[in-house]
């Protein structure tokens, strides 16, 4: 939608903006809770086409040495994300970042922790070619996959194209906007039913929309705000991560990262962007202090004095509110010969 | 009633902006004008009922501007009216200086300053007296005729509210935008009696409305519904709704999306009905400006009129001419501050 609207100033002419509902297409898969999901130029993708993303998805042949699928990483039995501080690549490397969830990326408006792609099918080419997640050219990886007859065919029912990047791209998003969890204890809390929460939780959830200040970012069906912000995360290394700044060259980001949505929050650990804070605990433990001083510290972010019961209030709110009983917990497919 | 009105006004000014328009030297037209430069952040704009004088909130206080008295000298009188405000700090880069941030007029005699000059849960809603005529001298900050707020931390707000913004008069209440709490994103209210704004309430949490935060600028509609401009994120673009609330029961009516970044003013040309919207455009400032925002059934589409330099708010005078205020950018090596007021006028909307 930014890049309709950017493209529209750009000649200068009179640009509709839709509704996020009036864009979207009836998709008919989406939880309770969450919002409709919203395709790239309306087109809703074919059950083909979401199954050869599936396939792409887990398969390592992707990666130079035949080692590393998407789902190394982001592994639906940890949360979609890999349970390490950082990612390992192939042949062992690690990076510098914490892998974060694919849940629900389908309703994020920027990719990455620094948000630097925008839609899933800019973002799904990226690790391939990079040199320590899956070090592939696209050439080498077009080339291998056409070599696999039952890919090529597969590219061919649904692109009516032997393998190619666009493709691959499309596909492997295609997949991740089924990777949605809503319909959590939350959601029907809301919805009417008043059991749905411990008494726990609800004391957390009330902390977590009041006096906790969460939902100052963590807003909205996806508990996040698209926005950037420096929680403080990190800014006591030596050479702390630059984060959105680095993309922004806005002062005001230096340290700031996405706000990462907090559904299925309690399966994702460790936690934040450098994977610093281990559990559930430390993360609100973190914000009770206020985060960690440096000068652009959110205004929002605050020493909070939340008693021990409060913190372990807002814990339960996140594990037991936010895990929904239809998680996606996808099986890898059977893999194309 | 005093004939001088801001049209007359300026009649008197200098400097040409000239904003996208081809440069006819023999019958130049209607063009858009900087009117007053060297303002510190000014971020309120309003116009007094009768004299038609210009009212600004910027950094160091509020400035009235009416036309030069003395012979020989061009352009506009300024004088403060209200100074000797704290200073707070928005953003944390770019970071700018601010005081109070809106002005508007409850009737000749009393012009309302929502401020932000202070933290949050310790800033006021401030009503002065003011003159029809230049003041002698400024008054100082805290000698307003009625003090509303502070919204400290409570039920309304847990952290408290801050960063006043935005005013919108109906004939029951005056309503306030303020972006300090991102958790409820209050439209204050403070309901008149005989002409006497009561105490300041939390009115209506937009932030739980739309999931959205900041409410700035704000307007009333014809049909009396109040129309408030939510900026949303400021390091997001395209994040700006535009919000219509039932003004007697603050429910909302109606969420649009509008594909601006960060609406901060909101006026209806008394001319022609149409709403405008600056937008300030945070993250990426050459794409600010001023906008026409038409709605048709679930959409909103929203044409530019104008590239602006950081606007944050916009006033029509009577015969429906825009003046809109902007931060600007500093020259390097300048002493005088970027701030300045423009004007577009009517043909030109
Ligand atoms: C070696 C580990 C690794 C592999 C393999 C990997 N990723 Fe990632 N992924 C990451 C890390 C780390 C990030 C965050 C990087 C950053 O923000 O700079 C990330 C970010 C993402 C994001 C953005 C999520 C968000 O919330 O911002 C998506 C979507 C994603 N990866 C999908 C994929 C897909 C699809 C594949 C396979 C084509 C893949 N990843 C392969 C580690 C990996
Ligand atoms: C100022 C905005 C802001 C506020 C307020 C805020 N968060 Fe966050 N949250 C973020 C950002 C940004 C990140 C990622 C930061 C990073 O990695 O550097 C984050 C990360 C997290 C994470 C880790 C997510 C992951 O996948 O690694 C959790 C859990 C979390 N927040 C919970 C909370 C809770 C609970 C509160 C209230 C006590 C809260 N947040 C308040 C912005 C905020």
């Amino acid at each position: 939608m930014h890049r309709a609207w950017f493209a529209a100033r750009l000649v200068g002419g009179m640009l509709s903006v839709l509704l996020f509902t009036g864009q979207s297409f009836s998709w008919g898969d989406e939880p309770p809770g969450l919002p409709k999901v919203v395709h790239p130029n309306g087109d809703v993708p074919s059950a083909k086409q979401i199954a050869l993303g599936k396939q792409l998805y887990f398969d390592p042949r992707l990666s130079r040495d035949n080692t590393i699928s998407c789902a190394s990483c982001h592994d639906p039995k940890k949360g979609f994300s890999n349970g390490e501080t950082f990612a390992t690549g192939v042949r062992n490397q690690v990076g510098g970042r914490n892998s974060p969830t694919v849940i629900n990326t389908a309703f994020q408006r920027f990719q990455f922790w620094d948000g630097r792609a925008g839609t899933l099918e800019e973002q799904a080419l990226g690790p391939i070619q990079n040199p320590i997640e899956m070090d592939m050219t696209l050439e080498e990886v077009v080339k291998r996959l056409n070599g696999i007859p039952g890919y090529r065919q597969q590219f061919q029912d649904v692109f009516g194209t032997d393998v190619n990047s666009e493709g691959i791209a499309k596909a492997i998003a295609a997949y991740e906007r089924t990777v949605l969890s809503g319909n959590a204890p939350y959601d029907q809390f809301q919805a009417g039913d008043k059991s749905a929460l411990s008494e726990s939780a609800q004391r957390g959830m009330k902390l977590f929309f009041g006096r906790a200040n969460c939902s100052a970012c963590h807003a909205g069906q996806n508990f996040t705000d698209n926005g950037f912000h420096n929680i403080g995360i990190g800014m006591d290394a030596k050479e702390p991560d630059p984060g959105r700044v680095a993309i922004s060259k806005l002062g005001g980001d230096t340290g700031a990262f996405k706000t990462p949505t907090l559904r299925e929050i309690a399966r994702s650990g460790p936690y934040m962007h450098d994977g610093s804070l281990k559990t559930l605990s430390d993360v609100v433990a973190h914000y009770n202090r206020g985060g960690i001083a440096n000068p652009w510290l959110d205004e929002e972010m605050f020493e909070m004095k939340l008693t021990e019961l409060e913190q372990a209030d807002l814990v339960k709110f996140l594990e037991e509110g936010l895990s929904s009983s239809t998680y996606p917990n996808h099986t890898p497919p059977e893999l194309p010969q | 009633m005093k004939a001088l009105k801001v049209l007359a006004l300026t009649l008197a000014v200098g400097a040409v902006a000239n904003i996208g328009r081809a440069d006819d030297k023999a019958n130049p037209g209607p063009q858009i004008r900087t009117i007053v430069r060297n303002l510190d952040n000014p971020s309120g704009i309003a116009i007094q009922p009768e004299t038609g004088h210009i009212f600004v909130s910027e950094h160091r206080g509020v400035l009235r501007l009416s036309p030069q008295t003395e012979e020989g000298k061009k352009g506009l009188a300024r004088a403060f009216e209200v100074n000797r405000y704290p200073t707070d700090i928005y953003g944390k880069g770019p970071m700018y200086d601010v005081g109070p941030l809106g002005v508007a007029f409850l009737d000749v005699e009393h012009i309302i300053v929502a401020d932000g000059s202070r933290k949050d849960a310790e800033e006021l809603v401030r009503v002065y007296k003011v003159g029809t005529t230049s003041a002698e001298k400024p008054a100082k900050e805290d000698s307003a005729v009625y003090t509303l707020g502070p919204i400290t931390a409570g039920d309304t707000s847990a952290k408290g509210e801050g960063n006043f913004y935005g005013i919108a008069i109906t004939n029951n209440a005056i309503h306030i935008t303020s972006n300090g709490d991102d958790t409820k994103g209050w439209v204050l209210r403070s309901q008149l009696k005989d002409g006497k704004p009561g105490e300041l309430e939390g009115f209506i949490a937009t932030k739980q409305d739309v999931q959205t935060d900041a409410p700035c600028g704000i307007t009333v509609s014809s049909s009396g519904d109040l129309v408030v401009g939510q900026m949303g994120e400021v390091n997001v673009a395209g994040d700006s709704l535009l919000l219509i609330y039932d003004a007697k029961t603050g429910k909302l009516k109606k969420s649009y999306e509008t594909g601006l970044s960060d609406i901060t003013g909101m006026a209806y040309s008394p001319a022609t009905g149409k709403l405008y919207a600056t937008d300030f455009s945070w993250a990426a400032t050459e794409n600010g400006g001023l906008f026409e925002l038409t709605i048709s059934g679930d959409k909103c589409e929203a044409r530019k009129v104008c590239e602006l330099d950081k606007p944050t708010a916009i006033v029509f005078d009577d015969k429906g001419n825009a003046l809109i205020t902007a931060f600007g950018t500093a020259e390097e090596g300048s002493k005088t501050k970027p701030g300045h007021i423009v004007r577009v006028p009517k043909k030109l909307l």
